[in-house]
């Protein structure tokens, strides 16, 4: 397998701005991107996720801020001589193009030799495993091939950083599952850096070696992705990343709270809470656990709906004074539970997150 | 259950009647340009006529030079221009539009006058001038046929797709719009290169000899064969776009897609 012949870059966005009259698309991103590295931005559509993937590839201009490429400053570099390999959501392959000329079309604009061009291109195909497609016109193929062929059309020009704006959106479940293996297996293997956009946490935590969550142009935070879903920084990343249920609560002393019958403690934050203060706990689902209904610190409730997601099941529990509470129970376990049942849970983590109503 | 609708009679009986409308008055003229002298029998006679007839080789040459001229010209200009104005200049539209629409509005006297005027010297003097007023007449139909191509196509992915390979402005037009808007294109050919070789008005306004005008003159010598003239200009004008529509087209049939 061919590796990609350029050394890995460092990306690095330092105080992105970009702003559309008074709407701060980008307000201020600050990122670096370690050579070889596949970090993921990951956010609500109109979070300023895509407009940054678009100010590196050179498609929209920045208000402000610097972007740098092994510490060089590629601000006002045009689109073409960037060097960066993009794959859209829509595929956007050359409808008048065969798989073949797709690939080698970056390659022709570069004005390599044919025989060189002719090497690339066989390896790309063999790449993404579209050699028997090499004549095959776009039309021709699924959704999952084209987004092969993009894929191996971006990274034919051998990029100094790969940029991937939502690839998989448009894809079906089965195919999206496929081509995200594909991506971190070839990405890995030449070793590129990659920035890859997405609204979809369950993606990007599987391919990425760090995930950034945006929110109104700035990161919120930007970690590993088991650190992001088990110590989120703020509460809006632990209610996006990952299922939560926002509890009301009440302070009952410095970094101690009572919810629904039990007593847990707050973990450390910047915001400091008063004593009886009323606030919302962030509790994930398999932070509670089913209990018998005698335990005193127990909350009783009603089953209100079962989801079956295969190995667990979703259960919603209707609470008096609190909004539905999501669990997450093994399915095996929840055959025995009806909609209607009476059962009783309590939070099985020591600490939780506490916002302010 | 179905309801009877009177859609798909009307349809017919429109479609009969406009195919009548335009087949019979063709039919009755191609078969009086084949009368022969006085009249009587069938012949040749009206078409070698009309060959050997004093300027009518160089007039159609000049029709068609000029023809093909415009039809490029138009091109040159107009693909960019619809490029850069569904791409960046939305805002510029509505303007355009309506700039575009002025050549149905303007009589074309003022416009044969107004832009010759206008015109720089150099084309003033030569029959050349005649492009660029084809051109213009043909705007409205081009301006439309280009614009919808555009529509129908993904123009910002694949522009910014290309763009991100390394690919220049010019290459993107030529190796990736081109070929996509191709049915505009042609469609923008078509029209420019049918307008340019019938138009007799501004042609004859500042008397300049082209085909049409050789045609007004020459008809009033031969009845029938100035009926010889028509289907052989309306014959000649069907076969050369036919050839440019059944041009082969650079793409694959549809097959089943295998995952």
């Amino acid at each position: 397998m061919s590796k990609n012949n350029r050394d890995s870059c460092t990306l690095e966005l330092k105080a992105m701005s970009r702003h559309f009259g008074p709407v701060k698309a980008l307000d201020g991103l600050n990122l670096t991107v370690q050579p070889g590295e596949l970090v993921a931005l990951l956010g609500p559509s109109g979070c300023g996720k895509t407009t940054a993937l678009r100010i590196v590839a050179g498609l929209e201009v920045a208000t402000s801020g610097e972007l740098l490429l092994n510490g060089d400053r590629y601000n006002e570099t045009p689109a073409n001589h960037r060097d960066m390999g993009m794959v859209f959501q829509s595929y956007s392959l050359f409808p008048n193009l065969t798989v073949s000329e797709n690939i080698d079309y970056g390659l022709r604009a570069r004005k390599v030799d044919s025989d060189k061009r002719q090497k690339r291109v066989t390896e790309m195909l063999e790449l993404v495993a579209l050699e028997s497609k090499a004549k095959s016109f776009p039309h021709q193929l699924s959704g999952g091939q084209q987004q092969r062929v993009a894929l191996a059309r971006a990274l034919a020009i051998q990029p100094r950083v790969l940029l991937l704006d939502e690839p998989l959106s448009a894809l079906d479940a089965q195919v999206r599952g496929q081509i995200r293996e594909e991506i971190r297996r070839i990405q890995l293997d030449l070793g590129i850096t990659t920035l890859f956009v997405t609204h979809d946490q369950e993606e990007a935590m599987a391919i990425s070696d760090r995930v950034g969550v945006m929110s109104h142009g700035r990161l919120e935070q930007i970690d590993k992705p088991i650190v992001l879903y088990n110590s989120p920084a703020t509460s809006f990343v632990a209610t996006f990343v990952g299922l939560a249920n926002r509890i009301p609560a009440e302070i009952t002393a410095k970094g101690k709270a009572r919810v629904l019958n039990q007593k847990v403690n707050i973990l450390d934050s910047a915001e400091s809470f008063e004593e009886g203060s009323q606030v919302n706990v962030i509790i994930r689902p398999e932070s509670l656990e089913l209990v018998s209904e005698s335990d005193d610190e127990a909350t009783r409730g009603i089953v209100a709906l079962k989801s079956f997601l295969g190995p667990m099941t979703k259960v919603g529990i209707a609470v008096e004074g609190a909004p539905l509470i999501h669990l997450n129970i093994s399915s095996r376990e929840v055959r025995k539970l009806e909609i209607g049942d009476r059962i009783a849970f309590k939070i099985s983590s020591d600490e939780v997150m506490a916002e302010r109503v | 259950m179905k309801r009877f609708t009177l859609k798909w009679p009307l349809v017919i009986s429109s479609s009969v009647l406009a195919l009548l409308i335009f087949v019979v008055p063709l039919y009755g003229a191609a078969v009086y340009s084949f009368k022969g002298n006085g009249g009587k029998g069938h012949s040749w006679t009206n078409y070698q006529w009309l060959i050997h007839q004093d300027g009518f080789y160089p007039s159609l040459l000049t029709s068609l030079k000029l023809a093909v001229l415009a039809a490029l010209l138009t091109l040159a200009l107009m693909v960019p221009t619809m490029v850069y104005l569904n791409l960046k200049g939305q805002k510029y539209k509505s303007l355009v539009d309506f700039l575009c629409i002025l050549p149905l509005i303007i009589p074309v006297v003022s416009l044969a006058i107004g832009a010759q005027v206008a015109m720089p010297k150099i084309l003033q003097n030569s029959e050349y001038e005649l492009v660029f007023f084809f051109v213009i007449i043909a705007l409205p139909y081009t301006y439309r046929a280009l614009d919808t191509s555009l529509q129908t196509i993904a123009l910002k992915t694949l522009v910014e797709a290309s763009r991100s390979l390394g690919a220049s402005w010019t290459s993107t037009i030529i190796l990736v719009i081109v070929p996509a808007i191709r049915s505009g294109i042609t469609g923008a050919l078509f029209l420019t290169f049918a307008l340019s070789i019938g138009e007799y008005t501004i042609t004859s306004l500042l008397h300049w000899e082209t085909f049409p005008t050789w045609t007004v003159v020459a008809a009033q010598q031969n009845i029938l064969g100035a009926i010889a003239i028509s289907v052989f200009s309306f014959v000649g004008a069907i076969a050369l776009l036919s050839v440019i529509a059944l041009l082969p087209k650079r793409s694959a049939q549809r097959v089943e897609v295998d995952e």
